[in-house]
């Protein structure tokens, strides 16, 4: 600890605009983090309400119990999240076109999937929300890192011009302190990264299964409407 | 039932997940300043700038030679010493001979008179008293010399200690000198188009002990007289060397009221 650099002491002593780089890049991965951690509660979840959702909707229950069971929960103040939204929406335009006496039967499913396709929008954006975020820390927190080193090595240069000696120790501290913000810049990075990549695609597949459900349902009222 | 999911995104999970990203944080700092702090840099204390200081001695044969002018004096000395040492000890060798020569001749004449008065005891036993007083004092006095021989020898072992010392101080000033004014003359030097790398010109430079400058001569001129005339001009250029005021004057006298400057500029592009 006496002969080696102490490396809080290197943080401590960087100059304000390195300081300023760590402090950015410090942020941007907590910031990351709490995202990558949030993301993950919110699509295991989505996941999770797609497989329950679509056991119910295929156990052969009656469609108007499953909507009451979901507005029973909804007073219990529980959030109807993913597929059920799609279902509450399409269903709920469904049944009131149909009671208003609406005649065109196509009217009547236009609607529906109008309804279905407007909540479709709300839940991708729900699932698609921060994901930039992470692309972004990713693509740019080794340029934060990479602009810290520069001012650092920069500085540490000047100063070694002022030096009537040159020796490693002058220099050292200073370029030591430049490369840990490019290391600070690749861990921010990395796991940003790596989840921007593993959550699109998780998010591509539980909106593709919601396509798949819309489909699905707009058939069976399609086929209730022409038989009903 | 997906109620117990359907809670946590109540939350959105905002506030456990800020408690995950803090506390993973929080570890890995923990984790980096702990090994970072047990793990022993002795690699980087091998590496001391002194390769750089031997370097510069090397690369200036004046320095060179002085150096061994040095070593040569250091030398020179300590055969003296030896000298001295030797010579000493032949004197004490001669000096012992010498009393022993006396002894023995002053035996001979206790025999003889022994010999003579026989009957003269009372002589006889003061006799004997007088030599034995006399054998006394010879020993002590002897003890003294061995003494005081002694004590010299030590003197002079500390004296030629401390010579070095200050030869050595001095050795450091000189360079310290020299290569303040060697980086003045370059800070002040314009170069010529004509000057390319490895070029040298040796300059006398004489000064005062005010750090003016007298009078500058070209003794090894480079083949360049542009590149000479430019080196004088820097000369000039870069007095008064203030800073050789510092210096004490018996080293001011030795290296620099004449002092030879090597010009190579070594930082030239071609």
């Amino acid at each position: 600890m006496n002969d080696g650099i102490n490396p809080l002491q290197l943080v401590l002593d960087a100059s304000p605009a390195v300081l300023f780089v760590y402090l950015i890049l410090m942020l941007s991965s907590v910031v990351s983090w709490v995202m990558i951690v949030q993301r993950w509660l919110v699509l295991s979840s989505a996941n999770r309400g797609v497989e329950s959702f679509e056991q119910r909707f295929w156990s052969g229950m009656d469609l108007s119990q499953l909507y009451k069971e979901g507005s029973q929960m909804q007073k219990e103040n529980m959030q109807v999240v993913g597929m059920e939204n799609l279902f509450r929406a399409g269903f709920r335009e469904f049944m009131r076109l149909r009671q208003q006496g609406s005649v065109d039967k196509e009217a009547i499913m236009e609607g529906a999937q109008r309804a279905m396709r407007v909540a479709y929008a709300r839940e991708e954006a729900k699932l698609d929300k921060h994901l930039s975020f992470l692309a972004t820390v990713g693509s740019v927190a080794p340029y934060v890192g990479l602009f810290g080193t520069v001012i650092g090595i920069m500085n540490s240069f000047l100063g070694l011009a002022n030096q009537a000696q040159a020796t490693l120790q002058v220099v050292a501290p200073g370029i030591a302190e430049a490369l840990l913000a490019t290391a600070m810049g690749l861990f921010a990075a990395i796991p940003a990264v790596v989840a921007y990549n593993r959550y699109s695609s998780t998010v591509d597949s539980i909106t593709g299964s919601y396509i798949t459900f819309s489909d699905e349902f707009s058939s069976i009222l399609h086929r209730q409407i022409h038989t009903g | 039932m997906s109620h117990t999911y359907n809670n946590l995104v109540i939350y959105n999970g905002y506030p456990i997940s800020i408690v995950v990203a803090v506390t993973f944080h929080s570890v890995v700092l923990a984790a980096l300043i702990y090994f970072q702090a047990n793990s022993k840099p002795q690699t980087l204390n091998l590496v001391q700038p002194t390769v750089i200081k031997a370097l510069l001695i090397d690369e200036n044969p004046q320095l060179r030679n002085e150096r061994i002018l040095e070593r040569q004096r250091l030398e020179r000395l300590e055969q003296q010493r030896i000298a001295r040492d030797r010579e000493q000890q032949t004197q004490r060798d001669a000096d012992a001979e010498a009393e022993r020569l006396r002894q023995r001749s002053a035996l001979i004449e206790r025999r003889e008179l022994e010999r003579l008065q026989a009957e003269r005891l009372q002589r006889e036993r003061e006799q004997l008293d007088q030599d034995q007083l006399a054998r006394e004092a010879e020993q002590r006095r002897q003890r003294e010399l061995a003494d005081a021989e002694q004590q010299r020898l030590r003197q002079q072992v500390a004296d030629d200690a401390a010579a070095i010392e200050v030869a050595r101080t001095e050795f450091e000033l000189m360079q310290s000198g020299t290569a303040l004014i060697q980086q003045v003359v370059q800070d002040n030097w314009s170069r010529p188009p004509s000057a390319r790398n490895g070029m040298q010109a040796i300059l006398r430079i004489e000064m005062l002990p005010t750090g003016e400058v007298t009078s500058v001569t070209i003794t090894k001129s480079s083949n360049d007289p542009a590149f000479d005339r430019s080196a004088e001009t820097a000369v000039y250029r870069a007095a008064p060397f203030r800073e050789l005021r510092a210096l004490p004057i018996n080293v001011f006298n030795a290296n620099f009221r004449t002092f030879s400057l090597i010009f190579e500029p070594e930082d030239l592009l071609n």
